[in-house]
């Protein structure tokens, strides 16, 4: 089962994810911020994070930053409530990118691709 | 003693005085002065003084001895009188020269003048002048322009009608100037991409004579041991004079001028009255070039203080752009989130009620409706966003054919084939990249809500007059010209049509940039969109 980090400061975006994520068979593990975030990483692996790209008085970019600098093993999904994201070039660091929609369909496929990639990789490197 | 010659008379006759002459009257009664002026050279005062010695008169001997010095005095006197006409006529031409070249900053002209000084007959006289340039860059002595007549035929028709058209040396220079100075480039060409020697070649003559900063008389040029063959084989003559152009201790460049038609022998003092002129032809080339690169330096002043002025411009823009974005960004933030919660835990709902269930219908409104307002923030946003296009040069083939590449995977769900024929060799277009990548997915996204049986959609583009034109072909739709124009309209009911926003959206994107957006129906079996996108800057409104 993969182990997934949801990072977001909304705390009912956190549980609508986690509920429907858990229904696709991900143990979630859920964070309200880029502290409490690392602090969950430094306990356990994660084999993907899907995280907020603003969260309320920090920059999920920064955090983003951060996960690929100590963590670069683990793939990383950006989500935003605003397109425009999608051209900033640090947000190019991440694996995925979505944009927020009550239609989770997109996430969830993006989280199976991007998990895949990895597999396929693993695979590759073994 | 009879007297022969008239000197003791006060008065005489025009025919007593073998040497007063016509216009010379007033010797007629001015004894002193036809004296002084007449009779040492009078052969009837000679006989007169001869006849005196002959006499044993004791003056005579005195008197012969006086004559003598007298008129040694006299014919010195007349050289030195020559001389001063002589200086004075140069100087008058070097002050004439002076002006000419003080005043003017055109370097052409400067060279212009320069040359025709040396090779016109007011000037120094020389048959043919050559200027080489000193290039610091390229560390080279280069041949720049000649003047003169190529044969003795050519020299006589120029000679000529130098002469009978009477010109001062400024008209002269002007004329050349205007009239010759390319011709006369072209006719030494061969020559003066001969005479050019690398600077640092220290052996060379003229690179010795320009290091030595004196002019140099060079005779017997075809023996002379520093003068290389193919030197003199070009300058065809056994005599030239190099002078080189020294202007504040730099090396400015070189004439050498020649007497090739008339072979009239250079003297010193020819060499002397050139060094003279070559100091201010000198300074003149110098300040010209100065004042050339000067021209140049402040139009790239010019030009970046434009380019500052833009960028004051675009600081304005992106200030009032980053305020867009803070307050988009902000109402982004603030519908979408709870939208999405509502939305998701209406479908989490819906995905876990019984179909039984009769509170489903309202969950399914829900989530409709959340859709809905969805698409709509979607499409605000996406406007607030189009209102300051980035425009930059950009491959269209590039842009379409990534557009295509994202939108692949839909149209190949909705069984739509696509077909691109990019242009060949085409400009690139000068468009907000994000933008226009923007209305060709919309437009391609449009058109997989069609109903049509022919699923295929055509692109293609093509060069047209300063600018390249996409167009999208779309067969699966068939509507009528007025709901697609009611489509371009934004905010307008269109929702029963499948497209919203979207078209309208465009359009006005592309509007905003100054790019024409047309979309056709009935004319073809569907919907054909044109975009016609500048391939120049200026061509933006």
């Amino acid at each position: 089962m993969s182990r997934l980090l949801v990072v977001d400061d909304e705390a009912n975006i956190r549980l609508l994810y986690s509920e429907e994520l858990k229904d696709e068979g991900y143990d979630v593990v859920t964070a309200a911020s880029s502290a409490e975030a690392i602090e969950k990483l430094q306990l356990g692996a994660f084999d993907l994070a899907v995280l907020d790209i603003k969260l309320k008085n920090e920059s999920g970019i920064e955090l983003l930053q951060k996960l690929v600098k100590e963590r670069h093993d683990m793939p990383v999904i950006l989500c935003s409530a605003f397109s425009c994201y999608k051209d900033d070039f640090s947000a190019w660091l991440a694996d995925g990118y979505v944009v927020k929609s009550g239609d989770l369909t997109e996430l969830k496929q993006e989280i199976a691709r991007v998990l895949a990639k990895k597999a396929q990789k693993l695979k590759a490197d073994v | 003693m009879e007297r022969e010659c008239c000197w003791d008379r006060e008065v005489i006759e025009l025919a007593d005085c073998p040497e007063i002459g016509a216009g010379e009257e007033d010797l007629l009664v001015s004894k002193r002065q036809r004296n002084l002026d007449k009779c040492s050279d009078c052969h009837r005062f000679l006989t007169d003084l001869a006849r005196l010695s002959d006499e044993n008169n004791p003056l005579a001997p005195i008197l012969t001895d006086l004559l003598a010095e007298f008129r040694h005095q006299k014919t010195q006197i007349q050289s030195l009188v020559s001389f001063l006409d002589n200086k004075t006529l140069e100087i008058r031409f070097l002050h004439e020269l002076g002006y000419v070249l003080q005043s003017s900053v055109d370097l052409d002209e400067v060279l212009s003048v320069a040359l025709t000084a040396i090779t016109a007959g007011k000037g120094f006289g020389m048959n043919r002048a050559f200027l080489l340039l000193c290039d610091r860059e390229d560390g080279l002595l280069k041949g720049y322009l000649g003047l003169g007549p190529r044969n003795l035929e050519e020299a006589s028709r120029v000679w000529n009608e130098i002469i009978q058209s009477d010109m001062d040396l400024q008209t002269l220079a002007q004329n050349f100037r205007l009239n010759k100075l390319s011709s006369e480039r072209a006719k030494f060409h061969d020559v003066l991409e001969q005479l050019t020697v690398p600077l640092s070649n220290k052996d060379h003559i003229l690179v010795k004579t320009l290091d030595g900063k004196r002019p140099v008389l060079v005779e017997g040029a075809f023996q002379h041991p520093d003068v290389p063959p193919e030197l003199a084989r070009l300058l065809g003559v056994d005599a030239f004079l190099a002078m080189p152009l020294i202007s504040r201790n730099r090396r400015v460049g070189m004439i050498i001028a020649d007497n090739c038609i008339t072979h009239r022998t250079i003297t010193e003092e020819d060499m002397h009255s050139l060094e003279t002129f070559s100091f201010p032809v000198a300074f003149a080339i110098e300040r010209a070039s100065l004042y050339d690169k000067l021209h140049v330096e402040l139009e790239r002043v010019t030009e970046a203080g434009k380019k500052l002025k833009e960028q004051q411009e675009l600081i304005v823009r992106m200030e009032n752009m980053a305020l867009v974005g803070r307050i988009t960004s902000s109402i982004a933030h603030s519908v979408r989130n709870p939208l999405m919660i509502i939305g998701g835990f209406a479908r989490s709902m819906l995905k876990n009620s019984p179909a039984t269930d009769s509170r489903r219908t309202f969950i399914e409104s829900i989530v409709a409706e959340t859709r809905q307002l969805e698409g709509v923030l979607d499409e605000i946003l996406n406007y607030s966003d189009s209102l300051y296009p980035t425009r930059d040069f950009w491959d269209v083939n590039q842009l379409v054919e990534t557009a295509l590449h994202d939108t692949a995977d839909v149209l190949t769900a909705h069984g739509y084939a696509t077909f691109y024929s990019p242009g060949i060799d085409l400009p690139h277009v000068y468009i907000d990249f994000k933008q226009l990548s923007n209305c060709v997915r919309t437009v391609l996204h449009n058109d997989i809500t069609g109903i049509g049986a022919d699923r295929s959609i055509s692109i293609n583009s093509q060069c047209g007059d300063d600018c390249v034109i996409l167009t999208i072909e779309d067969r699966s739709r068939h509507i009528s010209q007025a709901e697609l124009d009611h489509l371009l309209v934004p905010f307008s009911e269109t929702r029963e049509l499948g497209a919203g926003l979207g078209l309208a959206l465009c359009k006005t994107m592309l509007e905003k940039q100054g790019i024409p957006f047309v979309a056709e129906a009935e004319a073809f079996d569907g919907i054909r969109y044109t975009i016609t996108l500048p391939t120049r800057k200026e061509e933006q409104t």
